[in-house]
């Protein structure tokens, strides 16, 4: 131990601290260079890796996020573009109905019209037949009620005979025409 | 190992100084004596090496505290120094470089306040030497590389927009200044901070044990060494912040001069 | 009196880095102090002129190694 210190007292009278040992400049070198060479196989590749990864893993989700976001626009339009489609089909069912409500009244209307066109004209064809079935009845009748009735009148019976119906043929034209 | 031997010694009070830095051999092979920093420099490597390889192995997207960690470091010197000062185009290359010497730099200055090691490597001027040696290969042969031999010269010794005879005198101080003081100061630098932090250190330290065991007036003896003991902890405080510091002078300074040497600039 | 005039010459050399490293950190506490977002900038630059101004101390500590050992 006292040889150890006296020989290193005895080297502090020379010893420069500036005067680097060259085996240790050598040594640091190498060991430098050892770390460097290690650093940049394993150590550095791996931070980068993480950072690409990192930068990829936020970049990709901004991307599924914008792809998540382009769907939901998309389904977005389909359904809108679904309930317009959908109104409009209610509107033209609607328009149909409407047209064809219209169409019906028209029918039923024209149909009517024309049952009480029939029913009118049969009536008036009845009317008539029946009117003309009484003039007929009461043309006969009126004859010789009126002939009677004169006679009664007269109290006696019309000699002329030609006379008799003229009388009573005049009558019966003033009837129709007064009937018309 | 200093400790004891001073207070074996005991005959006077310690005197710190450069011989304090010669610490007998552990062991030798071969006629050559390996000594107790050149083992610790061996180890700093194996430790930086385990440490980063540990923090980077998964490289999950999502880190863990201890890639979070890493990440740290590594953003750190990738980022804020390689980036900013070597350009975004070309730091990439260089940014395993800064970063090994970075984690280099930074545990063997630690070692300085480490408990049982108690000694930073890089105030043994040699390991400093090598370092600046391989930082200043490294910037000048990248300019070479960019700008050819002589393009390279009169990149780093014409300042932008000199002209006429006031270049006679730039050229040459520019060149000692671009050149050849760069490395020496490099070096010197982290050596004599290491240097310096260890020796307030140990003298703060081994004066204290002085003066608490062996001071003749203990009256007096015991509350100064007590004293000097608590100003030694405030210091290694200190020399823990200019530590780190070191460190990454001297890895932004390598970027700064791989910077300058690339760039295109006039 | 024994001893190394040079301890005595490292001394006066640092003095100067050592007003040049305070007038360099009061000029960045100022400017971060204006414009708190710089920061980031000014700190690369306040350590770089940091570093410029404490090489001459590092220069004038080698120097008294060189010339203190005789």
């Amino acid at each position: 131990m006292s040889a150890l210190l006296l020989a290193a007292a005895a080297e502090e009278e020379e010893h420069n601290p500036l005067i680097p040992e060259w085996p240790e400049i050598v040594l640091a070198l190498v060991v430098l260079g050892i770390l460097f060479l290690l650093v940049r196989k394993f150590v550095v590749p791996a931070f980068e890796k993480a950072y690409a990864e990192r930068t990829a893993a936020i970049e990709g989700g901004i991307e599924d996020a914008q792809q998540a976001q382009k769907e939901a626009q998309a389904a977005l339009e389909k359904y809108t573009a679904q309930l317009a489609e959908a109104r409009h089909e209610a509107a033209q069912i609607r328009e149909e109905a409407k047209e064809q409500g219209a169409q019906i009244i028209v029918e039923l209307r024209a149909q009517a019209q024309a049952e009480a066109e029939r029913i009118t004209s049969t009536a008036h064809a009845q009317v008539e037949a029946e009117r003309s079935q009484v003039l007929a009845q009461l043309k006969s009748e009126v004859g010789s009620l009126a002939t009677d009735l004169a006679g009664r009148i007269v109290g006696e019976s019309l000699e002329d005979e030609a006379r008799q119906k003229r009388t009573v043929e005049r009558f019966i034209a003033e009837l129709e025409g007064s009937a018309n | 190992m200093t400790l004891a031997s001073t207070l074996a010694a005991a005959s006077g009070p310690p005197e710190p100084g450069p011989g304090s830095f010669l610490l007998p051999p552990a062991f030798s092979i071969g006629g050559w004596e390996v000594n107790k920093p050149e083992i610790f420099l061996t180890l700093s490597a194996v430790i930086a090496f385990g440490l980063v390889y540990a923090m980077a192995r998964k490289s999950a997207v999502v880190p863990s505290r201890l890639q979070f960690a890493g990440e740290l470091v590594y953003d750190f010197v990738r980022n804020g120094i390689a980036r900013d000062n070597i350009g975004s185009k070309d730091y990439a290359k260089y940014v395993p470089y800064l970063f090994s010497v970075f984690l280099f730099v930074l545990i063997n200055n630690f070692y300085g306040v480490f408990p049982g090691i108690q000694f930073p490597s890089m105030s043994k001027f040699a390991f400093p030497v090598a370092l600046a040696l391989v930082t200043w290969l490294i910037y000048n042969i990248a300019g070479i590389a960019q700008h050819g031999v002589f393009g390279y010269l009169k990149h780093q010794t014409v300042p932008a927009g000199a002209k006429g005879p006031i270049l006679i005198a730039l050229v040459p101080l520019e060149f000692l200044s671009n050149i050849i003081v760069r490395p020496f100061t490099l070096a010197l630098r982290l050596f004599a901070t290491m240097f310096a932090g260890h020796l307030l250190i140990l003298l703060f330290s081994l004066g204290a044990a002085y003066l608490v065991t062996d001071y003749a007036n203990s009256a007096v003896g015991i509350p100064a060494g007590i004293l000097s003991f608590v100003i030694g902890i405030g210091v290694s405080f200190l020399d823990m912040l200019i530590m780190f510091l070191q460190a990454y002078v001297f890895t932004l300074l390598t970027a700064m001069y791989i910077g300058t040497a690339i760039s295109d600039e006039h | 009196m024994e001893g190394s005039i040079a301890t005595v010459g490292l001394g006066l050399a640092a003095i100067g880095p050592a007003i040049a490293v305070g007038l360099i950190f009061a000029a960045y506490v100022t400017g971060v102090a204006r414009q708190p977002e710089a920061q980031s900038r000014l700190q690369g630059i306040a350590i770089f002129g940091f570093v410029l101004a404490e090489q001459f101390f590092i220069i004038s500590l080698a120097l008294a190694f060189v010339f203190g050992y005789n």
